[in-house]
């Protein structure tokens, strides 16, 4: 069953008289609790088209319908509801609060999420439990990637956003980041679409879709995606 | 190009380069302002001291003084000159107004500044030299007659010219008045020759020599003066030095009022500047980390990149001290000029505006110093190698604090610890944001306490104290003691007795009072009404703390003229307008202290026509008078009040923007995990309001403080008594929350426009 579907979505950005193309009509449509990876080099429109299902951006036009619901017009607060009921993110660049504990990072979207996980258990899930009274400076790079995963996964969302989730991190930490949330959606059933660059994560996937110039190029789904420890890093 | 990126950056750090420049100019202006206050009134009044000869000393005598006595004078040893001087009130002919009628034998000393008109001539025999202020406010022109009556003697003359006096710099008819009535009261110069003319030969040769001062220009100290005129005299007189005249007093009264003031509120705004600025060159250099490297990684050498980023400090540093000159310049002139309230309490003919030399060189000094904080900024980013300044700019490592241990800490929600410890994290930015609301508290409540305590000040010495309609002042010299109590009498009034008194070489009235009728009261140190008893001497606080003296102790004086001397117990201690020592006739009586009856207090509508009264002042004209200093007090209290909400507004604008810019990925962050903006909004704002009220919490106590303080340096001109109402604390507290709740909404509004999708791509 689709979760996502997008259809001839297109996003344009002006300045001025110039206009640029990040997304041209694109149509797209991926599965529900499958392994997704989305290549392209840069400024193919990635990480627009990530923007765009995360409610982060709008498009320009086109519909996007995420879990049945049309989220390419809704208000901002709106916006913000789906953000906290239907998505979670990791970003390359962590994206933690500096000023609370790995605990609190995770717990702090009790505050919005309509049925949060246990951050306890999400943090054990993540192999943090010791580590949760520490602030995320006291914490290695993938360390705090892990407390990020942690705290997209306590809103139980059903889908997991993640742009270059391993960009920023050394191989050995890239391949457990990677391992974990290949599990996420083995074990717990969750989408993950992951936006990268490297080659390499798309062999674990289970649909790999290739962005260039703002159009998709392929969309291929794999039989046998490999595990983890089977590609070469 | 350097200077193309120079104003471009400036343009993009507006909200905190505006702010900046706001602050410093505020800082300058009210620093400025207030020296120019008190510098130009010194200035000023020191032209008139000079050109009409101001006299140093005056030496008082009930006989009079004969031309011998003059010459004892002026042999002095130290004397520069000397005149023989008559100051009389009069009434005006057809007019129920008094003028002090003025002659100087030598107008080299207490004489006059003629304005217009012709200039003044020692031989005239019927020119009158009219106060310019009393002939505007009562259409009298050059060339108009003008008949003058003292008892039985009419003086009749021309008006030759209109003039200004140093003597009577503040025109006031008596102590009991705060404010000059130029309507009512003024003075007027004669001749020598007119005053021969006027006084029938008859009355010269009873009364002797109508000269009942001399007037001396010395540089001599009191002491030294005094001893040398007794010897030359032959006898003890009455001598007052310049600062115990009204003119000098009150003048330098003011002219001290505006160094205090000069002492307390700019060191306020100026370092709120300084401090503001600290926090502001150092966000913008933290910001500028990686461009700074940039320039260092291009070889440019640290020197020139110093001198680039010293610029913004200097450049905002200059634009504020050029604005500040206006508003200090500004605030001069709203205080001192011709047409302002001042100039309706002092009659001086020159409002130019001047600055102290040293405002000049703390200007340079400010601007000095500004440019070194935003050098020691810059040098701090530079240090290490080209690739240590090209790294951005790490905010501190978080740790865990003391408290968090707590078990309440543990309970409080995540919005309450992430603004704890960020207000932890940035400490310099949440107490600059203190300091502001700490500074907008303290204008607020020092202000409108001013108006308070001076409301209460009224309302006791002038509502409640003043019992009565009219006070008919009546002529000593003609009155016995009994005419005087039967006058009294006969008005149903109660009346009072004043004599020079001396404790030490310092002049001071002793007031005797016969109350009986409840028409004047007095006030206690705590401001309460209280009956006097006839057990003592009642003196003023500023007596009490000049000797030292308190209920029970004994006080000892002399009166003038006389060599007796008194010691008398101190029955309590007032709180009064003048400086003085106040008893019962009952009292005086019992002491032996003699007097005659000098003024009445009345309510009787008709005062009949006697030639023993000198004047009437009714309690409304002395109100009336009041309404000119409040509307002064009114328009200074206003002026804080606007100084303490720009102050608020900039500085809370400015670290509400640069706390936003801090936690502008943190707030994308929350954004993107699901935060509404409304969330995110009353999370920044519950910040300011929390720094708000601990501000205020801080800011009442320092507030009432600073007022003490300024009542205290003012202790030497009103016994003032801190007063604060519950108005004062509401307005205080509503508009500094108000404040910081507007400028937090403001800040807040910003939230609706972060980009996610940039504040997250950026490096941490």
């Amino acid at each position: 069953m689709a979760i996502v579907e997008f259809r001839d979505v297109s996003r344009v950005y002006r300045n001025g008289d110039h206009e640029q193309r990040a997304l041209d009509h694109v149509n797209l449509s991926m599965e529900e609790g499958k392994f997704i990876v989305i290549l392209g080099p840069s400024g193919a429109g990635k990480s627009t088209l990530l923007n765009m299902l995360g409610g982060l951006d709008s498009p320009t036009e086109g519909t996007i319908v995420v879990n049945g619901k049309d989220i390419s017009t809704l208000p901002p607060n709106e916006l913000a509801e789906y953000r906290a009921a239907s998505v979670g993110f990791v970003f390359q660049s962590y994206n933690l609060i500096p000023t609370l504990t790995v605990i609190e990072n995770v717990a702090l979207v009790k505050e919005i999420a309509p049925d949060p996980l246990s951050s306890h258990d999400m943090l054990r899930a993540v192999g943090l439990e010791d580590h949760i009274h520490q602030f995320p400076s006291e914490l290695s790079g993938g360390e705090q990637q892990r407390v990020s995963i942690a705290r997209a996964l306590a809103k139980n969302p059903h889908i997991l956003l993640c742009d270059e989730p391993t960009g920023a991190l050394d191989s050995e930490t890239g391949v457990m980041v990677l391992k974990l949330l290949l599990s996420m959606a083995r074990d717990m059933g969750k989408t993950i679409i992951i936006v990268t660059h490297n080659q390499n994560i798309a062999k674990m996937a289970d649909v790999v879709i290739r962005v260039k110039n703002g159009k998709i190029k392929s969309c291929e789904e794999q039989d046998h995606p490999l595990s983890v420890e089977e590609v070469d890093w | 190009m350097l200077l193309k990126k120079l104003f471009r950056t400036l343009w993009q750090y507006k909200a905190q380069f505006i702010s900046m420049v706001i602050m410093v100019a505020l800082g300058v202006g009210v620093f400025l302002g207030f020296n120019v206050e008190w510098y130009s009134l010194e200035v000023n009044t020191g032209e008139i001291y000079n050109a009409t000869g101001f006299a140093d000393f005056r030496i008082y005598s009930d006989k009079g003084f004969s031309p011998e006595d003059l010459d004892a004078v002026k042999a002095i040893d130290g004397v520069d000159d000397a005149t023989r001087f008559l100051s009389l009130n009069v009434s005006v002919k057809d007019d129920t107004d008094t003028l002090a009628l003025t002659v100087s034998e030598n107008m080299n000393v207490s004489g006059v500044l003629v304005m217009q008109g012709e200039p003044y001539n020692a031989e005239d025999p019927d020119g009158f030299w009219l106060s310019d202020s009393y002939a505007a406010a009562n259409g009298i022109s050059v060339g108009d007659p003008l008949t003058l009556i003292y008892q039985t003697i009419t003086v009749s003359g021309t008006v030759r010219g209109l003039v200004k006096s140093s003597e009577y710099l503040i025109c006031l008819p008596d102590s009991t008045q705060m404010m000059p009535d130029y309507s009512s009261y003024g003075f007027v110069y004669i001749s020598p020759a007119m005053l021969d003319r006027s006084i029938p030969a008859l009355y010269k040769a009873l009364i002797g020599s109508l000269y009942h001062q001399i007037n001396v220009k010395s540089s001599l100290d009191k002491a030294a003066f005094v001893e040398a005129a007794d010897k030359a005299l032959g006898s003890t007189r009455l001598i007052l030095s310049k600062d115990e005249t009204v003119s000098w007093a009150e003048a330098q009264g003011e002219v001290n009022e505006g160094k205090t003031m000069a002492s307390i509120l700019p060191v306020l705004f100026l370092a709120i500047a300084i401090l503001t600025m600290v926090t502001t060159m150092h966000r913008i250099c933290a910001s500028e980390k990686t461009q700074i490297g940039t320039f260092k990684a291009l070889g440019f050498k640290d020197r020139r990149i110093l001198v680039h980023y010293s610029a913004y400090a200097l450049i905002i540093g200059l634009l504020g001290t050029i604005l500040g000159i206006g508003i200090g310049y500004g605030l001069g002139w709203f205080i001192m000029n011709p047409d302002g309230a001042m100039a309706t309490y002092i009659d001086m003919p020159s409002w130019t505006l001047h600055a102290p030399g040293f405002t000049w060189l703390v200007l340079i000094g400010i601007n000095a110093f500004l440019m070194f904080i935003g050098f020691l900024s810059v040098r701090k980013m530079l240090q290490g190698t080209a690739a240590d300044a090209l790294r951005p700019y790490s905010p501190k490592r978080m740790k865990h604090l003391r408290f968090e241990e707590t078990k309440r800490f543990k309970r409080l929600g995540f919005g309450t610890k992430w603004n704890l410890r960020d207000c932890v994290r940035h400490k310099a930015r949440s107490l600059m944001t203190l300091f502001g609301i700490v500074g907008c508290m303290v204008l607020l409540v020092g202000g409108l306490g001013m108006k308070d305590t001076m409301d209460a000040f009224l309302d006791i010495f002038y509502e409640k104290a003043i019992n009565y309609t009219t006070r008919v002042n009546l002529d000593t010299d003609n009155m016995t003691q009994e005419e005087g109590k039967k006058l009294a009498e006969s008005l149903d009034a109660d009346w009072a007795a004043s004599r020079a008194v001396q404790i030490g070489d310092r002049g001071y009235s002793l007031e005797i009072y016969s109350i009986t009728r409840d028409k004047v009261r007095f006030a206690d140190e705590d401001m309460k009404i209280i009956p006097l008893t006839d057990d003592g001497a009642y003196i003023c606080s500023r007596i009490a703390r000049e000797y030292h003296l308190k209920k029970g102790d004994e006080l000892s004086f002399s009166p003038y003229d006389s060599s007796d001397h008194y010691t008398v117990p101190v029955a309590g201690v007032l709180d009064s307008m003048t400086e003085g020592i106040v008893m019962t006739d009952t009292f005086a009586d019992k002491t032996g202290i003699a007097y005659t009856v000098g003024s009445v207090f009345t309510d009787a509508p008709e005062i009949p026509e006697d030639a023993r009264i000198l004047n009437r002042q009714s309690k409304q004209s002395i109100m009336d008078s009041f309404d000119v200093f409040m509307d002064l007090m009114n328009k200074m209290i206003w002026l804080l009040v606007i100084a303490a909400v720009i102050l608020g507004i900039v500085v809370l604008y400015n670290l509400g923007v640069m706390s936003y810019t801090e936690r502008y990925r943190e707030m994308a962050t929350l954004k993107v995990v699901g935060f509404k903006d409304s969330k995110i909004g009353r999370l920044l704002i519950s910040q300011n309001l929390w720094l708000t009220v601990l501000g205020i919490l801080i800011g009442v106590p320092v507030g009432v403080g600073v007022l003490q303080y300024l009542l205290t340096a003012l202790a030497s001109e009103y016994e003032l008594k801190l007063v604060l109402g519950l108005p004062t604390w509401l307005i205080s507290i509503l508009l500094t929350f108000g404040v910081s709740l507007i400028v937090g909404l403001m800040v807040a509004r910003k939230n609706r426009h972060i980009d996610m999708v940039a504040a997250l791509k950026t490096a941490e």
